[in-house]
C-alpha cells in the first residue's frame, strides 16, 4: 500500500461526509447566537463541571474556616493549646482552599488554542497537583489529638503515659504520610490503599502517566 | 468579536470547516451520541476562543488546535469513566466497490478502525498528516519539531500500512 493510497481513502470519507448528515452541527452552532444556548452549554462543558466542583470544596472550606475562627476568637487565648492547635488547623485549611481557588484560575484561563502537547500537558498538571498540593494537610494530623490538652494535665503521669505519646505517634504519622504520599509513589499499592481506590486515584495515575507520554512523544527520535 | 456581523462571519467561518470537527469526533469518540456531544463542545470551545483567535494566522489550523484539544480531553475522560472502546458502527457510506480487494467503505471503515487504535497524540498527528497538512502545520499545532513530527508520521504510516496488509493476505 502506498502513501497516496491512504490518502485517496480519506479524500473519499471526507468527500462522503459533505452528503451525509452525521451530526446535527449546523442547527446547533446556530443556535449560538441566543446567549440562552450559551449558558446552558457553560454549565453542561466538563472543564466548568470541575470548575464548580472546586469552588463548592473552595465554600464549604470557607465556611469550616470561619468556624475554626470564631473558636480561636472565642477563646481569646485562654487555652493556649486549644488556640495553638486550632489555628494550626486553620492554617492548613487555608492553604487547602487557596490551592482550590488556584486551580478555578487556571481553568477559568485555559486557552484551547496552545499547541496541542502544551494544552494537554497542562490539563494533566491540573489533575495532579490537587492531589500534590492538598498533601499538606496531612500536617494538621496531631494536632486533632492537642487542641483539648490543659496546663493541669502536664503533671499528671498518665498524661506522659498515654496523650503524650499518642500525639508523637501521630505527628510521627503525619510527617511519614506527607513525605510519602506524592505523585511518585502512587503507584505503590500501600499508597493507592490508603488515598483513593475509587476514580480519583486512577484519574490522578492516568494524568501523571499522560504527562510522561507527552514528554516522550515531544522528545525527538532517531 | 465586536460586532454582530463580526460573530455572523466567525460562525460562518465554522460552520464552512465543519467536516474538520465531524472527522475529529469520529476519530476520538467511538460512540455516536457521545459524538454529538462532542461536537457541541468543540464549537462551544471554538466560539468562546473566537476573541483570541488573531487575524493572521490560519484559521484551519487554528481550528484543529482547538478542536483537537477538546477532543483529546473527552477522550481522555471517557477513559476514565470506562466508557471506551468499542468500534464504530459504519461510520460512513461509501460505495466504490474495487474488484478483488476490499471495497472502499470497508476501507474507509478500516482506516477510521486502525486510526482509533493509536495512542491520543498519534491520532492527531496522522489525522493532520491525512488532512494533507504540511509537516510545519503539524508540528506547530502539536507543539512538536518538524523533524519528530516526519519521524512519527513515517512511523505510523507504516503501522497502518502493516494492519492493511495483513488484512489483505
Amino acid at each position: 500500500m502506498e502513501d497516496l493510497e491512504l490518502q485517496k481513502i480519506w479524500k473519499a470519507y471526507d468527500n462522503k461526509l459533505e452528503e451525509i448528515k452525521v451530526l446535527n452541527l449546523q442547527s446547533w452552532a446556530l443556535n449560538l447566537r441566543s446567549l440562552e444556548t450559551i449558558q446552558t452549554y457553560k454549565a453542561k462543558s466538563k472543564l466548568n463541571a470541575l470548575a464548580t466542583f472546586n469552588l463548592w470544596v473552595v465554600v464549604l472550606g470557607i465556611v469550616w474556616i470561619l468556624f475554626l475562627g470564631v473558636l480561636v476568637y472565642g477563646n481569646r487565648f485562654q487555652n493556649p493549646y486549644f488556640s495553638v492547635s486550632v489555628s494550626v488547623i486553620l492554617l492548613f485549611t487555608i492553604i487547602a482552599v487557596w490551592a482550590y481557588i488556584r486551580h478555578i484560575i487556571i481553568i477559568r484561563e485555559i486557552d484551547y488554542g496552545q499547541s496541542i502537547t502544551d494544552m494537554q500537558k497542562k490539563l494533566a498538571q491540573l489533575e495532579t497537583s490537587t492531589f500534590q498540593s492538598t498533601r499538606i494537610v496531612w500536617l494538621q494530623l496531631p494536632f486533632y489529638t492537642t487542641w483539648f490538652w490543659h496546663n493541669q494535665w502536664m503533671s499528671d503521669p498518665k498524661f506522659w503515659l498515654i496523650s503524650f505519646p499518642i500525639t508523637m505517634g501521630f505527628t510521627i504519622l503525619a510527617i511519614f504520610l506527607y513525605r510519602k504520599i506524592t505523585q511518585e509513589n502512587l503507584h505503590k499499592k500501600w499508597v493507592r490503599k490508603l488515598m483513593m481506590s475509587g476514580p480519583e486515584y486512577t484519574s490522578v495515575l492516568q494524568a501523571r502517566d499522560f504527562i510522561d507520554e507527552i514528554e516522550k512523544f515531544k522528545r525527538d527520535i532517531a | 468579536m465586536d460586532t454582530l456581523t463580526a460573530r455572523e462571519e466567525f460562525l460562518r467561518l465554522i460552520l464552512q470547516n465543519k467536516r474538520i470537527i465531524i472527522k475529529i469526533c469520529n476519530s476520538y469518540c467511538p460512540d455516536k451520541n457521545d459524538r454529538e456531544d462532542l461536537a457541541q463542545e468543540i464549537i462551544y470551545q471554538l466560539w468562546k476562543s473566537g476573541k483570541n483567535f488573531n487575524a493572521g494566522y490560519s484559521f484551519t489550523t487554528w481550528m484543529y488546535r482547538i478542536a483537537l484539544n477538546v477532543a483529546i480531553s473527552h477522550y481522555r475522560k471517557g477513559k476514565r469513566a470506562g466508557q471506551l472502546i468499542s468500534f464504530p458502527e459504519k461510520p460512513i457510506d461509501i460505495a466504490d466497490k474495487r474488484d478483488g480487494g476490499i471495497d472502499m467503505e470497508e476501507q474507509a471503515r478500516l482506516l477510521q478502525q486502525f486510526i482509533q487504535e493509536l495512542k491520543e497524540l498519534d491520532r492527531a498527528l496522522i489525522l493532520l498528516y491525512l488532512e494533507s497538512k504540511t509537516y510545519r502545520e503539524i508540528a506547530d499545532i502539536l507543539g512538536i519539531t518538524e523533524t519528530n513530527t516526519a519521524t512519527r508520521i513515517s512511523r505510523i504510516k507504516d503501522i497502518l500500512k502493516q494492519r492493511f496488509s495483513t488484512l489483505n493476505k
